[in-house]
């Protein structure tokens, strides 16, 4: 188990509060720039926080508090973890073997021997032939299979993978995430991913904490977050299409410059008259020929078709805001639907998620 | 015969001391902070002071009561130190750069890899900055074997105690001896030419071909 609890205000804010659990995939996302490496440096040990504390296992390799300022903190080399770097860091003056090598150099064992250890690892990522080959002599994936298994030679407690991928080609990196996928079985160890591709951690990873300017916003599982995102930054960071915003008081849902209301589950905690964002998932949206009590006016602005999936955006509430829907071909084809033609929708108000405007630690939440 | 002798025997000792040095001054000044631009000012010195003036202050320095205690002018030793002196922005800055070009992010890696700094040193940064070390080896050797100007102010021209090849050019030449002078001046301009390509990579090998450093 790690665990992550850190915070500061300089160089850049940081507030960050993560558990990653043994064979635990967790991915840190967040847009350039809002200290998801930064994390991941703090962990290493190759920058220090001001507050907090990191453990991985039973062992303590960052301490500091407000009293007593840095109590303990170990050097990177102390810390038991595999650090993957975005660039691949390879050594450019050694083989792919001898890179594999270093992180053994103070293993006790004889040279034969870590040679062997570090062949299997390239082995194990499917590129002992290239073991004498030297970094300029691979591709990027080629380098960065070896500095994967540079980062896993050591038999870390715990791996940090700073965007990996991003600098891979997308077959390469197809085939990456396989090896990542089986390792994490094999492994058992936390496994940290920092990235800023969201499909890319909906795939790899068990749980997602969302950062946004140095601060965790959210951490769930990928389907709780994309379906209920804790607010609307939230919301906006990961991608969902339709977010809206509107008042929301004792159960009812007022859509803002419209005249639409929806009747709305909530657990009773929102004051009344609260201005509050909203998201409706794809479920919870259908198209009608005809109109009926709850459906709502709408316009088909434009469609894009891609395979059998087209994409269409509708103008709704005197064209004040607009709903994307997905729908499958024949879908598009039973509504006769086209550019320019009206339609009717209908938001099905159990499948609406309702959520603060802004961060929950920010004061200013509940105004708009 | 005495004169190259001795070129060569000041030009090896400079050589020796003052590349361990070089080393460590330029691994030492990546991690300072404000007062690196001072410390580097200071030891680019030599390189725009005039001979003279440079090497007057060593006579001073070094004369009657020298910093050691006993008057090392006009000795091999005083035309050592001087030389020393002379030869550190030579030494110490290609071998700066070469640090410098060194890729943070591969540190960081050998940090992470679990490596001491002196394993760091030893098995990263130093072979990673050979190059440099190599060019600052062959412009110290070469400029030694040329200095004239600090050399003549502190050593005089004592015959195989201080009269290097460029001094006992100079006395060739004052003495009309265009044949001896001649002589030894190809010899220095065949030196120096070595030296810039060697230093330029010229005889270099080719990337796959680069010495092998055991791990």
């Amino acid at each position: 188990m790690l665990k992550v609890k850190i915070s500061q205000l300089s160089p850049n804010p940081l507030q960050i509060n993560i558990e990653c659990a043994s064979g635990e995939l967790h991915a840190l996302v967040g847009p350039s720039g809002s200290g998801k490496t930064s994390v991941l440096r703090t962990i290493a040990g190759l920058s220090n926080a001001s507050l907090g504390k990191i453990e991985c296992g039973n062992q303590t390799w960052f301490e500091a508090n407000d009293l007593q300022g840095v109590i303990k903190s170990l050097s990177p080399a102390e810390r038991t973890c595999g650090f993957l770097f975005q660039q691949y860091a390879l050594f450019p003056h050694l083989t792919a073997l001898e890179n594999v090598c270093i992180p053994l150099q103070n293993s006790g064992f004889e040279l034969a021997k870590r040679k062997t250890i570090a062949l299997d690892w390239l082995r194990q990522m499917g590129i002992a032939d290239l073991a004498q080959r030297m970094p300029h002599e691979l591709s990027g994936g080629q380098q960065q299979r070896v500095a994967l298994a540079r980062a896993l030679a050591k038999k870390p407690s715990a791996l940090l993978l700073d965007e990996p991928f991003s600098a891979i080609d997308a077959p390469t990196r197809q085939s990456l995430y396989k090896i990542l996928a089986e390792l994490r079985k094999e492994l058992n160890i936390p496994i940290l991913l920092v990235t800023h591709d969201l499909r890319e951690a909906d795939l790899l990873a068990d749980r997602i904490t969302v950062i946004d300017q140095g601060l965790g916003l959210q951490t769930a599982a990928p389907q709780v977050l994309f379906q209920k995102p804790r607010n609307s930054r939230v919301a906006e960071l990961v991608g969902i299409g339709n977010l809206f915003e509107g008042v929301f008081t004792s159960g009812k849902l007022t859509w803002n410059q419209s005249s639409h209301h929806f009747d709305v589950v909530d657990k009773g905690k929102i004051p009344p008259g609260t201005p509050v964002a909203w998201v409706i998932p794809a479920d919870g949206l259908s198209l009608h020929d005809e109109s009926n009590v709850n459906s709502i006016e709408a316009y088909v602005e434009q469609m894009s078709t891609l395979g059998q999936i087209a994409v269409i955006q509708l103008l709704v509430n005197n064209a004040a805001h607009t709903i994307t829907w997905e729908a499958s071909a024949a879908e598009v084809r039973r509504l006769g639907l086209e550019v320019g033609k009206n339609t009717h929708v209908e938001i099905d108000g159990n499948k609406i998620h309702i959520m603060p405007l802004r961060p929950i630690n920010d004061p200013r939440r509940f105004t708009s | 015969m005495d004169a190259i002798l001795l070129s060569l025997k000041l030009a090896l000792w400079t050589l020796v001391l003052i590349l361990p040095f070089g080393v460590w001054v330029a691994h030492s000044l990546q991690r300072m902070g404000k007062s690196k631009s001072w410390i580097e000012a200071s030891l680019a010195l030599p390189l725009v002071l005039p001979p003279t003036v440079l090497g007057y202050y060593l006579l001073v320095g070094l004369g009657g009561k020298s910093f050691f205690g006993v008057p090392l002018v006009f000795s091999f030793t005083g035309i050592l130190i001087a030389s020393l002196i002379v030869n550190l922005p030579f030494a110490i800055q290609p071998i700066q750069r070469a640090f410098e070009a060194i890729n943070p992010e591969i540190i960081e890696a050998a940090q992470v890899s679990g490596l001491s700094n002196w394993q760091i040193f030893r098995l990263i940064e130093l072979p990673l900055a050979w190059k440099g070390i190599t060019s600052a080896a062959v412009l110290t050797f070469a400029h030694t074997l040329g200095e004239f100007g600090v050399v003549l102010m502190v050593g005089g021209a004592i015959p195989g105690e201080t009269k290097t090849v460029s001094i006992a050019i100079y006395d060739k030449v004052q003495s009309f001896d265009a044949t001896g002078a001649g002589a030894l001046s190809l010899l220095l301009l065949v030196i120096s030419l070595v030296a810039i390509a060697v230093s330029y990579g010229i005889f270099g090998q080719s990337p796959s071909r680069q010495k092998r450093w055991r791990v």
